[in-house]
């Protein structure tokens, strides 16, 4: 058994966003609230599919960690984030268990219970302005990175408990 | 043997010299006939010399033509025939006629001795001895006017029928009968039509498609047949029929022919192709409006996704600028990117109502009884806490209005808003809200005591995009009056404002009591 240490220092996010001033913003807003996490970004839905698999060129899991938990976008080139969304939960090994939070301009209903039907924990709508992202994202670090309890994503790999 | 002779003895004649008779033979048989025939009352049964005088008369005979045997005996028989007849030869004629082929038969009116008309059935018989000479004639009359009334009823009630063609065909499909209607239907007269064959009401097309053979073989398997088509009248013209055809058999179950009711329904078939084209344009239209409705939900999800995306980088950018920035900038720059702010936030509103407005065109919004209170409570918890206070609210919770509870709730906060919105600026605004039963109609109405609407613009207000202040005096999107009115439309109400410059305004939302 081994415990990954990486993990235990810092959370990776994987960040799945093809427009690069969201993600460039949510960059920003991310450095401005206490928490050290390590953010991963993916700009299309099938790249996405690839890092979680460990696809060349993300079979290098010191440079592209496995993430403790995943921001999807629903509209993106390629796969869209429900197909991704459902490529994972589709899953037979302990990958199908990551966490998703989905982070998209839409608040329309399908949308809404669209993600969660297809197995998404969470559903933020991106705010109009950069203080409302600044709050969501603070929020998101302090009680979803902080708080809450992560599956186990590797066959044999165990997160260490969280200290108390 | 000598000729029969009228004898005035009994009502029987004497049937002197008939002995080629086989009763005839022996007397006692000949009496047996005898009273055979003076038993019978429902056949005239008479015996007439050579020259058409009776020579005897039976109670039937007395019973219909009411003469008694010693009245009529050696009288002519043609008597009893009416005067046309009369004038025509047609008693000597019958006689004529019977002699020659020994048998005549005929049918018509008679005259019994009170002068009254009855319908006969009539047949003479030549009686001949055995040598072959005509010794008289046998007479057998029955009076039928019963069944002839009851034919000739029905022959009427047939032909009085105009409105339906009514023919019969025998095995062949040759017209054998034709009424009025027929007549008034496909144009043709009786003395036209009796004889031809059926299948001229047939279109070219349908008769060479074999379609009246058709009709007359699946009648004749089935014992009944219907149909609807064209058929073609005598001047050619074409009607749509509505046909029902029974095979008409003998006691033997012989096909002897075909009975054939026929209507005109061209009007009702041309109402009914109008429905049809009516509905098949309806359905396309639905289509039509559902791809319209599926294209602006496609167009809306994408202006919520898209149109929002660079605002957000203007935004974002802006605000981080301030911020990290905003202290190394000259004043007026802090200033300019402060307006930038301002204007996204003012198109995030526009974006955002725009959609709300085009979504209450578009969806599909089914009302249902719903509480007047509960909704007012709704549209009021979207309120600021702050102006929540300002809200006052009257309704009898009992009152019940048919809307879409979703859709009401957002008209009456964009009423509440705009009239709490809506005064100067050292005033402290407050809105009452009043709900009402006018007959069978809930009257909502939402009041402040504002800076009031002049009546020039109390229709404007209503249009997107209308304001009547600047958005720095009021700030608001021009579009909360236009997703009201839209929205009150889609539930089936009214709404109407009575306002003055300085007196508040007053909306009335109008609405069908559930």
């Amino acid at each position: 058994m081994t415990v990954d240490h990486n993990l235990k220092r810092r959370p990776v996010v994987l960040l799945v966003e093809d427009n690069s001033s969201d993600v460039q913003l949510i960059e920003i807003a991310l450095s401005r609230t206490p928490g050290d996490i390590a953010l991963v970004r993916v700009e299309d839905g099938d790249k996405a599919v690839e890092y979680l698999t460990g696809t060349a060129p993300f079979h290098d899991r010191e440079k592209y960690p496995l993430p403790t938990t995943m921001l999807l976008d629903i509209k993106l080139p390629k796969r869209s984030g429900f197909e991704v969304l459902q490529w994972l939960r589709s899953q037979s090994g302990p990958i199908r268990r990551l966490p998703v939070m989905m982070l998209t301009s839409s608040k329309h209903r399908v949308d809404v219970n669209g993600a969660f039907e297809r197995g998404a924990n969470a559903y933020f709508a991106k705010p109009e302005s950069m203080k409302e992202l600044i709050t969501i994202l603070g929020d998101f670090k302090s009680f979803w990175l902080q708080r809450l309890e992560f599956p186990d994503l590797v066959p044999g790999v165990f997160l260490p408990p969280r200290p108390r | 043997m000598p000729p029969l002779e009228p004898t005035c003895k009994s009502g029987i004649g004497t049937l002197q010299g008939m002995r080629a008779h086989p009763f005839g033979h022996q007397p006692q048989t000949e009496d047996v006939f005898r009273r055979l025939v003076e038993s019978i009352r429902d056949y005239a049964i008479f015996l007439l010399t050579p020259e058409g005088n009776v020579a005897s008369w039976n109670p039937g005979a007395e019973r219909i033509k009411q003469y008694q045997a010693h009245e009529i005996i050696g009288k002519h028989f043609s008597i009893f025939y009416p005067p046309q007849d009369l004038a025509a030869g047609k008693p000597n004629m019958e006689l004529r006629v019977a002699a020659e082929v020994g048998r005549f038969e005929d049918e018509g009116w008679r005259i019994r001795k009170d002068g009254s008309r009855f319908w006969a059935n009539v047949i003479i018989s030549a009686v001949r001895d055995d040598d072959g000479t005509l010794i008289g004639f046998g007479k057998i009359t029955r009076d039928i006017t019963d069944r002839r009334e009851a034919e000739l009823r029905y022959r009427l009630l047939i032909d009085g029928v105009t409105d339906y063609a009514i023919y019969s065909l025998d095995a062949n499909g040759n017209i054998t009968s034709w009424n009025s209607g027929a007549q008034r239907i496909k144009g043709y007269t009786n003395e036209e039509i009796i004889g031809q064959h059926f299948s001229r009401f047939y279109t070219q097309q349908d008769t060479d498609a074999g379609l009246p053979a058709r009709v007359l073989e699946a009648a004749a398997i089935a014992g009944h047949y219907e149909g609807e088509g064209w058929r073609v009248r005598k001047d050619g013209t074409k009607f749509w029929s509505s046909v029902v055809v029974t095979p008409l058999r003998d006691e033997a179950g012989e096909l002897v022919g075909f009975s054939k009711i026929t209507r005109d329904v061209t009007d009702r078939k041309l109402l009914l192709d109008t429905v049809q084209q009516h509905a098949e344009e309806l359905e396309l239209r639905i289509a039509e409006r559902e791809q319209t409705n599926a294209e602006l939900e496609a167009f809306s999800y994408s202006v919520s996704h898209d149109l929002r995306a660079p605002l957000r980088a203007i935004e974002g950018f802006t605000d981080i600028v301030l911020t990290d920035f905003g202290a190394q900038l000259p004043t007026p720059a802090v200033e300019y990117l402060r307006h930038i702010l301002q204007a996204t936030g003012r198109m995030n509103s526009l974006v955002r109502d725009l959609l709300s407005y085009s979504r209450m065109s578009r969806l599909e919004i089914n009302s249902e009884p719903v509480q007047v209170g509960k909704v007012i409570r709704d549209a009021c918890a979207e309120l600021d806490e702050a102006m929540r206070s300002k809200v006052a609210v009257s309704a009898d919770p009992s009152l019940c209005v048919c809307a879409h509870s979703v859709t009401l709730a957002q008209i009456l906060f964009n009423l509440i808003n705009n009239g709490l919105k809506f005064y100067p600026p050292d005033e402290s605004p407050h809105v009452d809200v009043n709900a009402r039963r006018e007959g069978g109609t809930i009257v909502i109405s939402v009041r402040d005591e504002g800076i009031g609407i002049a009546p020039q613009h109390q229709e404007r207000i209503f249009q997107v995009f209308e304001r009547l202040h600047t958005a720095d005096s009021y700030p608001g999107t021009g579009i909360g009056l236009a997703i009201v009115k839209r929205g009150i439309a889609r539930m089936g109400g009214t709404v109407r404002v009575e306002s003055a410059p300085g007196k508040g305004s007053t909306f009335y939302l109008s609405l069908p009591a559930a």
